[in-house]
């Protein structure tokens, strides 16, 4: 047995936690407790930070700790305060049935990573760290689109929001280490935090007219 | 050749010794967390043998199936359980048969007990048998799938073979298609030995039951038999995953009787780390409904799934 | 030789069945007792012939030229021939026994003449589909294999049920030979020639798009033939209403002339094939596996609920087939050969365990007069061999060790998980996706047949049928064991058996795997290559053998004082358990019915009524509905479609001469200008 180096280590566990950021998206899409699902949420940009900060040690890159440090204050503590919060005033803790049960969701989930996996094959030597962590940063952003259409409560809607969001992090974080510039990514951060917390004002205001966060009930508004 | 020997009738005392004990550790930690005193450990092996000395009463309506299916459903886990690496990696029967033979035998008993369960004309026993061949049909493929998964890694469906060649490599045990793989097969391991968010192992109530179920009308040395017979499936189910996707610390073929003695020590400390687990978890979980257990069962499945795409990527 | 016997054998029980009509005993007794000698005949030259080797390969032999120089009736016996012509036999042998005994339950209500005659002409001819050597024998062997298996299914034309299975079949029967005559004339345009000999290769001749044309046609056709979902809808309405020796020959053997059909064609005519031929077998494989056995686990009628499985087994030799395909397109021959060899063992173990489940059913369907689980029940106490003879072929169909069933899905996975080395695109993805789609088909197949026993044979009788049912006749219990002992002995002498698939895989796919697939002198069978696993059925008995002193020590030791009662089943302290109490089939099924109510898309009806309370009701109507996917939303269609068609041509059908004359008149002036 050899002793592994660090690089390798480190190329052990970034895949590792890209991984399991993709399983609790697919807890996530299994759940119907908001509680439970803001707290996956949260598991997740957790799980998203750890990479950040990975990254950043291996390839001493400053800029990708600010966006750990970002990530783990904004979206692993603020979000979901606020969400959880949320949940709370409007008193509503279960989403209604998804249009698609548990099982044929899962399997569609399965279908769209491997889609992922297929379509991101030919980029995998562009990556640094981590091989192929583009592919589940895509399958996160599939998967999470599908989340969104697949619920019905507004409240999920934004939290499939938030790991589409995350997906896209990972892509950034794992494909450009060096290059997107800072600014960018903070352009990203700040867009999704106040898009929620607009969001989380919709949601209040939908639950005070229609009594629901359905947003199947906003074709009510048409003239 | 006597080695050979030994290690066969060590493992066979240690498969029909160790299993009770686990299953008697597992419900008193249970208790224990509950804030319960709960039974001793080593209450299971009383219990046995009592069953042994009672009377035994047989259905009117039972036919021959009834009293064959107690040696079916015992032999074939002990069969199982021989073929998977314990201590030492070769198992003793490896030769005879490797993952799919242990399915395939655990398969078996599982269809005798089963046909156990409809014979006495009972209406729970037919529920039981329902439910248990229902639930193990969809967990069967999660459990190939995330078994291939670390066959196709190691290149052989040879269980020893597994184990060895995911041991020279320490560090890949962190490679996300097995510790993916991992999930999928504990997942399954909650449905196959019945445990709470599946199964509740506790109880008689009917709403609940499915292993109970079928074992309702057997009694006296059958009873013995049949329980005894599942919790020796528990722990191979068990010692599979420990030793198979975490073979940490397991002796080679030609290994030293100190190399022997740390590698029992660290199964056992596998062993009841994967219990404590096991613990954690029914007594925070509460049971499910039958029909939302395919959710977590395909649940397991695609994650299955993924670990073999992780195969596929990372390597 | 031998052969030449058996051929003899079987055409004398035609004629002397056929002849001796009116005295019906002799007529069974001639019928059934020289089909028997025709089949031990077959097994003894196929087994001799398949163990000499490569040695056997005769040349062709004419037996009829006509006129017409390139008409001729040609026999040629190669090895894989030979293997089918043992599954024939075999089963055939076993069959007439059983039938000798059956029979007997048409003796003045039927002509048993005609059942025997028209049985020995099936042999016949199925015996030559497999033997043909030139494309006009097999043609008109395949067509009258068909036609006389369409005068079977509608036996007993009493029953509506009966004749329009019989006309379903019928017309599927056809498309069958139609997609196959197409596909015969691509290859036989290019070759010039009509014996199979000159068809060999000829697929190297041919352009990309007509040896793509060929496959699909010929997969189609064989497809039919073979019940592949979603061509397999003939299959579960066919095969139960023949009488219950003919359903075990057409599950057995019949659907098997498709599998060999695809065997000779795209092993041996079609060339080197692309890679999607063999996924695309793989995945028709895979789902008809899946499909089959969970339709089967929605039957209570015992024939039907076999029936289905035909079409999941008929699935998992696609599998082995389709993986030998995509092999060969890889180059790896080694794997392709083990691959081809899973198809096949699980083409003759399907053979032997389906004929012995189906004459499991005759057994019981003769003792207690319904095909419907749920008056059964009980039997296990009055069938007592029948029941141990059915209890094998269950456990042997639900791939469960030490049986046949299970090795050679043993096979089939050892390839499929080794075929995932063999290449780097996504199709790789198939074989362990395959291989977790066979272990749900495993796992469905035992819940179905913990079903179809339990229900059957376990628990206390649900009808006067089942309780004053009787053991079966002496002959029919020979029949049935005969099948079992098969059972027993491919499943624990597998390695025995593989040395006759030798000459068969030499002929295929070039290699010989015997000596790589066998270890330990025969006791241990292996995976062919340095990565596969290996297993001992043989070895996993004797394990047994040797731990069975275990519980028989204890019981020396602790339970020496303990007595047997027996008693009542625990009633919750009601007056007795009524056999309404018990678990029925449908129940048994219906937790996988929820599961999978995607599919099945279930409908029930419950109607109650009551004076006072609901708990007290006074009637109760229950209906339960499945919706059959496949007729509803692809045949339906079709169907349909074609009634609007010819709707629509109906306007040219004046009724008047001189109409008529008018169309052939411009029929002949379009074809001049086309010529033009």
């Amino acid at each position: 047995m050899h002793p592994p180096s660090t690089l390798e280590v480190g190329s052990q566990i970034i895949p590792l936690m890209a991984t399991l950021m993709l399983v609790v998206q697919l807890l996530l899409i299994a759940q119907r407790m908001l509680l439970t699902s803001i707290r996956l949420f949260a598991i997740q940009s957790l799980l998203l930070a750890g990479i950040a900060a990975v990254v950043a040690y291996y390839y001493n890159a400053g800029h990708v700790y600010v966006v750990a440090v970002l990530t783990l204050v904004g979206k692993v503590i603020f979000l979901p305060w606020l969400l959880t919060r949320l949940v709370h005033r409007i008193q509503i803790h279960q989403d209604t049935e998804p249009l698609l049960n548990a099982p044929t969701s899962m399997l569609i989930c399965a279908a769209l990573t491997l889609l992922g996996y297929s379509v991101t094959r030919p980029f995998t030597s562009l990556e640094k760290l981590g091989n192929n962590t583009l592919a589940i940063a895509l399958a996160l952003l599939l998967t999470g689109f599908f989340l969104m259409i697949n619920r019905r409560k507004a409240l999920t809607q934004v939290l499939a929001l938030l790991t589409v969001e995350n997906g896209v992090m990972l892509a950034a974080v794992a494909l450009t280490t060096y290059g997107m510039p800072l600014v960018v990514e903070l352009g990203i951060f700040f867009d999704v935090l106040v898009a929620v917390m607009v969001l989380g004002i919709l949601v209040y205001r939908i639950r005070e007219n229609f009594d629901s966060m359905d947003t199947g009930k906003l074709d009510q508004l048409k003239g | 050749m006597n080695l050979d020997l030994l290690n066969f009738v060590g493992q066979t005392l240690a498969l029909l010794l160790l299993a009770p004990l686990l299953s008697g550790c597992i419900k008193n930690w249970k208790a224990k967390l509950q804030n319960r005193r709960g039974p001793r450990p080593w209450q299971v092996y009383f219990d046995i043998v009592k069953f042994l000395r009672k009377d035994m009463v047989i259905s009117e309506h039972a036919s021959w199936v009834f009293s064959f299916a107690p040696y079916v459903v015992f032999l074939t886990a002990l069969l199982a359980g021989l073929m998977v690496p314990m201590v030492n990696a070769p198992a003793p029967l490896r030769l005879f048969g490797g993952v799919l033979a242990v399915v395939g035998l655990l398969a078996l008993g599982r269809f005798f007990l089963a046909l156990g369960g409809l014979d006495p004309a009972s209406t729970f026993g037919g529920m039981g048998s329902s439910r248990e061949m229902t639930i193990s049909a969809i967990a069967e493929p999660a459990m190939m799938l995330a078994i291939f998964t670390v066959a196709i890694t190691a290149g052989s469906t040879d269980l020893s073979q597994i184990a060895q060649s995911t041991q020279s490599a320490t560090w890949k045990l962190l490679n996300p298609a097995h510790v993916l793989a991992f999930a999928a097969m504990f997942v399954v391991l909650l449905a196959e030995t019945g445990r709470i968010p599946v199964d509740n192992p506790a109880t008689h109530l009917e709403l609940t039951m499915i292993h109970e179920a079928m074992l309702l009308e057997y009694s006296g040395r059958y009873l013995a038999l049949m329980e005894w017979g599942a919790s020796i499936k528990q722990l191979v189910l068990m010692t599979l995953l420990v030793n198979v996707f975490f073979p940490v610390g397991l002796a080679g073929p030609q290994a030293s009787v100190a190399a022997l003695g740390i590698s029992l020590a660290a199964y056992l400390a596998k062993l009841l780390a994967l219990s404590a687990v096991v613990v954690v978890v029914e007594t925070t979980n509460a049971k499910m409904r039958l029909f939302r257990v395919p959710d977590l069962l395909s649940t397991a499945f695609v994650l299955a799934a993924l670990a073999l795409l992780s195969t596929f990527l990372f390597q | 030789m031998l052969l030449t016997i058996a051929l003899v054998a079987y055409v004398a029980g035609m004629a002397g069945a056929l002849l001796t009509q009116r005295a019906e005993r002799v007529a069974n007794a001639l019928g059934f007792g020289l089909a028997a000698l025709g089949g031990a005949c077959g097994v003894v030259f196929s087994v001799v012939s398949l163990a000499a080797g490569q040695a056997m390969t005769s040349a062709p032999v004419t037996l009829w030229s006509g006129p017409i120089p390139a008409v001729r009736l040609v026999v040629e016996v190669d090895a894989l021939s030979c293997f089918f012509v043992l599954i024939v036999s075999l089963v055939g042998l076993a069959i007439s026994i059983f039938s000798f005994g059956y029979a007997r339950t048409y003796y003045g209500r039927k002509n048993v003449g005609v059942l025997a005659g028209v049985y020995n002409a099936l042999l016949l001819v199925t015996t030559l589909v497999f033997i043909a050597g030139n494309l006009w024998m097999f043609l008109i062997a395949w067509e009258l294999m068909a036609l006389l298996a369409y005068a079977m299914v509608s036996f007993e034309h009493e029953d509506r049920e009966a004749r329009q299975a019989g006309v379903l079949y019928f017309i599927m029967s056809h498309l069958d030979a139609a997609c196959i005559l197409l596909g015969f004339l691509v290859l036989a345009q290019a070759a010039g020639d009509f014996s199979f000999a000159s068809l060999h290769g000829i697929g190297a001749k041919l352009s990309p798009h007509q040896r793509d044309a060929a496959f699909l046609l010929f997969l189609c056709g064989f497809g039919i033939k073979a019940g592949v979902v979603p061509l397999h809808i003939w299959l579960p309405v066919a095969h139960p209403v023949a009488p219950s020796n003919i359903s075990a020959l057409m599950s057995g053997v019949f659907i098997k002339t498709g599998i060999y059909g695809l065997v000779r064609v795209c092993f041996e005519f079609l060339g080197p094939p692309p890679m999607w031929w063999g996924a695309t077998m793989l995945a028709a494989g895979t789902v008809s596996a899946v499909l089959g056995v969970l339709y089967a686990l929605m039957e209570h009628d015992l024939k039907r609920l076999l029936a289905y499985h035909s079409i999941e087994n008929i699935g998992i030799i696609l599998m082995g087939l389709g993986a030998a395909l995509m092999f060969l397109h890889t180059g790896h021959e080694v794997l392709a050969s083990l691959a081809l060899i899973a198809g096949l063992y699980h083409t003759i173990n399907h053979a032997v365990f389906k004929a012995l489940l189906f004459l499991g059913a005759g057994a019981v369907l003769h003792a207690t007069h319904t095909r419907n689980m749920e008056e059964m029940g009980g039997l296990a106490k009055r069938m007592r061999w029948t029941s141990l003879f059915f209890l094998v072929g269950a456990v042997a169909i639900s791939a469960l060790p030490p049986l046949n069933g299970f090795v050679s899905e043993w096979l089939t996975y050892q390839s499929l998980l080794q075929g995932f080395g063999t290449t780097t695109s996504l199709v790789r993805l198939m074989f362990p996706l395959g291989g977790a789609m066979l272990a749900l088909t495993g796992a469905l197949a035992a819940a179905c047949f913990v079903k179809a026993f339990g229900i059957t044979f376990l628990a206390q009788p649900r009808s006067d049928h089942a309780r004053n049912a009787h053991e079966a006749s002496l002959p029919m219990l020979v029949g049935q064991g005969v099948l079992a002992a098969a059972c027993v002995f491919l499943g624990l002498f597998p390695t025995v058996f593989l040395k006759l698939l030798d000459p068969v895989t030499q002929q295929l796919a070039g290699h010989q795997l015997s000596q790589q697939l066998t270890l330990a002198n025969g006791l241990v069978l292996a995976g062919a290559t340095a990565q596969g696993g290996t297993v001992s059925t043989l070895g996993i008995m004797l394990m047994a053998v040797c731990l069975l002193p275990v519980p028989l020590a204890l019981w020396a030791v602790f339970a020496r004082r303990a007595r047997t009662r027996i008693a009542p089943t625990w009633d919750c302290g009601q007056r007795g358990l009524t056999p309404q109490m018990e678990y029925t089939a449908t129940g048994f099924s219906k937790p996988l019915r929820m599961i999978f109510k995607a599919l099945f898309r279930p409908r029930r009806e419950v109607q109650r009524e009551y004076d006072f309370s609901p708990y007290f009701a006074t009637t109760l109507r229950f209906e339960s509905h499945m919706e059959e996917v496949f007729q509803t939303r692809i045949y339906r269609p079709v169907i349909l479609g074609l009634f609007r068609l010819s709707r629509r041509l109906r306007a040219l059908q004046a009724g008047s001469l001189q109409a008529y004359l008018i169309y052939v008149f411009i029929t002949l002036v379009a074809l001049l200008l086309f010529a033009l």
